[in-house]
């Protein structure tokens, strides 16, 4: 198993520097000066070239690349352009945030999903089943911003009990990771839904059901286990998704996160900020995945990796 | 077993992350009960400032203009007027050639860390400049100094132009007589840093408020990215404590919710400049109307033509365009009427400006007949760029894109992103374009020299190519006798505003702020900043 880890560990090396190029040729590719945009209606033309020039920004695109793969090597990510802060003191602040959310949801999506995809296949093609469906396809078809902007109106303005938006205490992440949080959840309950079905239709199902077993203890101690594989793997997939910035969600809730500053990044053109934001969330979803295949080796046996 | 341990990491993880987040709120709320928040005066700005260090921003000046003193400062007397009056300097010496200032220092004053401040401070500030390590973007608040281009060049490794007599006297010596010095000086960028917190700090001057020192009637606090800063007033500040406890700068980008929040009393300022449309509201409300604080701006909006695109390179069309808008109803319509035509580039409020400029006048049919004079007579095709997002700016493009259809030009409205917009704009390559200016200081310079000489003239797409203004521009900044110059500012603005039609002045904007009843003595500063020294208002609660 370790060696399995080394394995992948070494396999995302490329992958990382691969990411790095393409967003290093995007950027380079589409108009923007940096010191134009920090210096705005006062620009001079004389400081912007020399200032340029300070930074390093007139060599050539591939010393610029080379210089910036070896700076992070040895672990300097850069300074923002923009915030003039290290990348890395801005990822580490902004990553707590992001990692409250993304976990928040996470609780969200399972605690309501599960159970909802379970009482769906056990109660199949009744009320129950349809109505938790219906919710299900509800929080995976609307859109993040409808349902954030629909949530603020009623509790923060109708009824005053949440705030609007901030990052400053438990309160405040109770209606992003809601909104987050249903969407994957629908994606759960109809994943554990359909995985419980079919285990449902297992021999050793009917075995156990022959053995005199009551329904409940055919159901969770058999039935559930099998059948939560897929479910694991989506959902530490999702989780590493959702770590790498929700980032319609931590606009709308104003929460301070790697989405929001990736996006900031863009607009500002800011690529030390930006080409650290990317790496550092490539970084994340390569070990969600390293992660989703350990647990299911260890929830199903027969998976062995080499 | 694994299973446990899994869930165990989780709830680790889970717990830590809410405690980073917590820690962050308590420091937060000690920093705020420093001192009682009702005598704290709540502002909000639309943007995160990127550094509170005056040498690497040109724009974002809230903290600076609190915190920092200059040698000289340009106080606001009236609406409208400044003077520049003596700062950390008490007074100066002039030498009859205009070249060499000597300034002697005020004695006893200390910087927030307890340290005196003296000459060698001043030397320090002014060669951390032009100093290419520090890769400032103000430089050219200081670049007229003698050595400072050797100094930005890499070439010498002090300003030879700067000398320290004493420790409470520094001569300056400049390349050239430079008319406008004092006033330069008295901008931000002249702020005055103490040389051993500074040094100390490095890299996180300007970043870290504790390390981000001066000797402003406020102290820098805190500042939590993204949220909030925090100042707190100097008890020991030269010119006396300022009344108000201190100040909080709400990171808020979205106009709307500033609104609400000062509706509520979370905010003690409204500056109508992030949400002209509220105005109208304001001055309706019976509870805000009394509240409103106006006060005109030392500055203008114009349109740029840039005269690399044809046809606009023709003067005979750009003389068309200045008569084919009508400026009296985009100010009455747009922007409720509050402020005044503009007839030329130097504004109302600036030394220098000229009442008796000739006024542009309406006249579509005149605006026809050049068009057809100059082959166009059923019009012709142009872009107006702007930047995405700008629903104030979208409103004036529209309402010029059908006042411009009546003479027969269709007009486009291309929007770009603000990188692109910039980059292109510092290319000479954008497009006409609607823009606005408000004065960093009281002189001439401030405005014709940065949109006319040559190279400005091209980074700010105007492409207008007349070498020999731009070299009087140049001769104009070392004229010592103030009428003299002046009048030849009055001239090239005649030539280029009238005879090259290279510039379609707007109106000066009045600056609205509202602010809570409680607040006293708010007034707007001289050139209409939103950024302003907070040190005379009073909160009566």
């Amino acid at each position: 198993m370790i060696k399995f880890i080394w394995k992948r560990i070494l396999i995302s090396i490329p992958v990382l520097l691969g990411v790095i190029l393409i967003t290093f040729i995007m950027l380079n590719v589409v108009p923007g000066d940096p010191i134009a945009l920090m210096m705005r209606e006062h620009i001079k033309p004389d400081v912007v070239a020399r200032v340029r020039a300070q930074m390093h920004l007139d060599d050539p695109a591939y010393i610029r690349f080379f210089r910036y793969v070896w700076d992070a090597m040895h672990g300097d990510f850069g300074t923002s352009y923009k915030l003039m802060r290290p990348v890395s003191e801005l990822l580490y602040k902004a990553f707590p945030n992001t990692l409250v959310l993304t976990l928040s949801a996470a609780f969200v999506a399972w605690i309501v999903g599960i159970p909802a995809g379970i009482l769906s296949a056990v109660k199949k093609y009744s009320f129950i089943d349809n109505f938790f469906m219906g919710f299900a396809l509800m929080g995976v078809s609307m859109p993040v911003f409808w349902a954030g902007l629909l949530m603020q109106y009623i509790f923060s303005l109708k009824l005053g009990w949440l705030p609007v938006s901030g990052f400053n205490g438990w309160k405040y992440v109770i209606m992003p990771a809601i909104v987050l949080g249903w969407s994957s959840a629908g994606i759960v309950a109809r994943l554990t839904r359909s995985s419980l079905l079919e285990v449902m239709r297992n021999d050793y199902i009917r075995t156990a059901r022959a053995k005199g077993l009551q329904e409940i203890f055919v159901l969770f101690g058999h039935a559930l286990k099998n059948s939560l594989l897929p479910v694991v793997t989506v959902m530490a997939i999702q989780v590493a998704t959702l770590l790498s910035g929700a980032v319609i969600t931590e606009s709308i809730f104003g929460v301070p996160g790697i989405g929001r500053i990736t996006v900031s990044a863009i607009q500002s053109r800011d690529m030390p900020l930006l080409q650290g934001a990317v790496v550092f969330t490539t970084f994340l979803v390569i070990i969600g995945n390293i992660i989703a295949d350990v647990l299911y080796s260890y929830l199903d046996p027969r998976i062995k990796y080499n | 077993m694994y299973k446990k341990h899994l869930l165990l990491v989780l709830a680790v993880i889970f717990a830590f992350s809410f405690i980073f987040t917590g820690c962050s709120n308590k420091a937060e709320e000690a920093g705020n009960q420093a001192a009682n928040p009702d005598m704290m005066l709540k502002v909000a700005l639309i943007v995160e400032p990127p550094t509170a260090d005056v040498q690497l921003t040109t724009e974002e000046y809230g903290i600076p203009l609190n915190c920092f003193d200059r040698l000289v400062e340009a106080e606001t007397i009236e609406p409208g007027k400044s003077d520049l009056v003596p700062g950390l300097a008490e007074k100066w010496d002039i030498s009859a050639d205009g070249l060499v200032y000597t300034f002697h220092l005020r004695k006893g004053v200390k910087f927030h860390n307890g340290e005196e401040f003296k000459a060698d401070d001043v030397l320090y500030t002014f060669d951390r400049m032009l100093d290419p390590a520090t890769k400032a973007l103000n430089t050219d608040f200081l670049d007229m100094i003698a050595g400072a281009k050797d100094r930005m060049d890499g070439k010498a490794d002090s300003v030879s132009g700067l000398k320290v007599i004493d420790d409470y006297t520094i001569e300056i010596t400049l390349e050239k007589p430079f008319a406008p010095f004092l006033a330069n000086i008295a901008t931000p960028a002249g702020s005055i840093y103490n040389r051993k917190a500074t040094t100390a700090a490095g890299t996180d001057f300007g970043l870290k408020p504790e390390l981000t020192i001066g000797t402003g009637p406020f102290v820098f606090k805190s500042w939590t990215l993204n949220d909030q800063m925090l100042i707190v007033s100097n008890k020991d500040y030269f010119k006396g404590a300022p009344k108000l406890e201190g100040v909080i700068f709400k990171i808020v980008p979205d106009p709307e919710t500033q609104r609400m929040q000062f509706e509520t009393g979370e905010l003690d300022v409204f500056d109508c400049d992030n949400a002209r449309s509220q105005i109208p509201y304001f001055e309706g409300s019976e509870k805000w109307k009394a509240h409103i604080v106006s006060g005109p701006r030392v500055g203008l909006h114009y349109y740029c033509i840039n005269e690399s695109i044809k046809p606009l390179d023709d003067v005979r069309v750009r003389k068309a365009l200045q008569m084919a808008i009508d400026r009296e109803t985009l100010l009455e319509k747009l922007f409720y009427g509050k402020g005044i035509i503009a007839n030329g580039i130097m504004p109302i409020g600036l030394v220098g400006h000229n009442p008796g400029l000739e006024k542009i006048s309406y006249d579509p049919v005149k605006a026809k007949a050049l068009l057809a004079e100059a082959g166009y007579p059923d019009g012709f095709s142009m872009v107006i760029s702007q930047i995405t997002d700008r629903p104030a700016s979208l409103k004036m493009n529209e309402a010029i894109q059908s006042m411009l259809a009546e003479v027969g030009i269709k007009l486009e409205i291309q929007q770009m992103d603000s990188a692109s917009w910039f980059a292109t704009r510092l290319e000479g390559k954008l497009p006409s374009y609607y823009s606005d200016w408000s004065a960093d200081f009281n002189d001439p310079d401030n405005f014709m020299y940065t949109f006319f000489y040559a190279n400005n003239s091209v980074a700010r797409s105007f492409n207008y190519n007349n070498q020999e203004v731009s070299d009087k521009l140049v001769s104009a900044r070392a004229m010592t006798v103030p009428e003299e110059r002046y009048k030849l500012y009055q001239e090239l603005e005649r030539q280029i505003v009238l005879e090259d039609a290279a510039w379609i002045p707007l109106f000066s904007l009045d600056h609205l702020f509202v602010v809570q009843p409680k607040v006293k003595n708010f007034q707007v500063s001289w050139n209409g900043w939103s950024n302003m020294p907070y040190k005379g208002i009073t909160i009566e609660p």
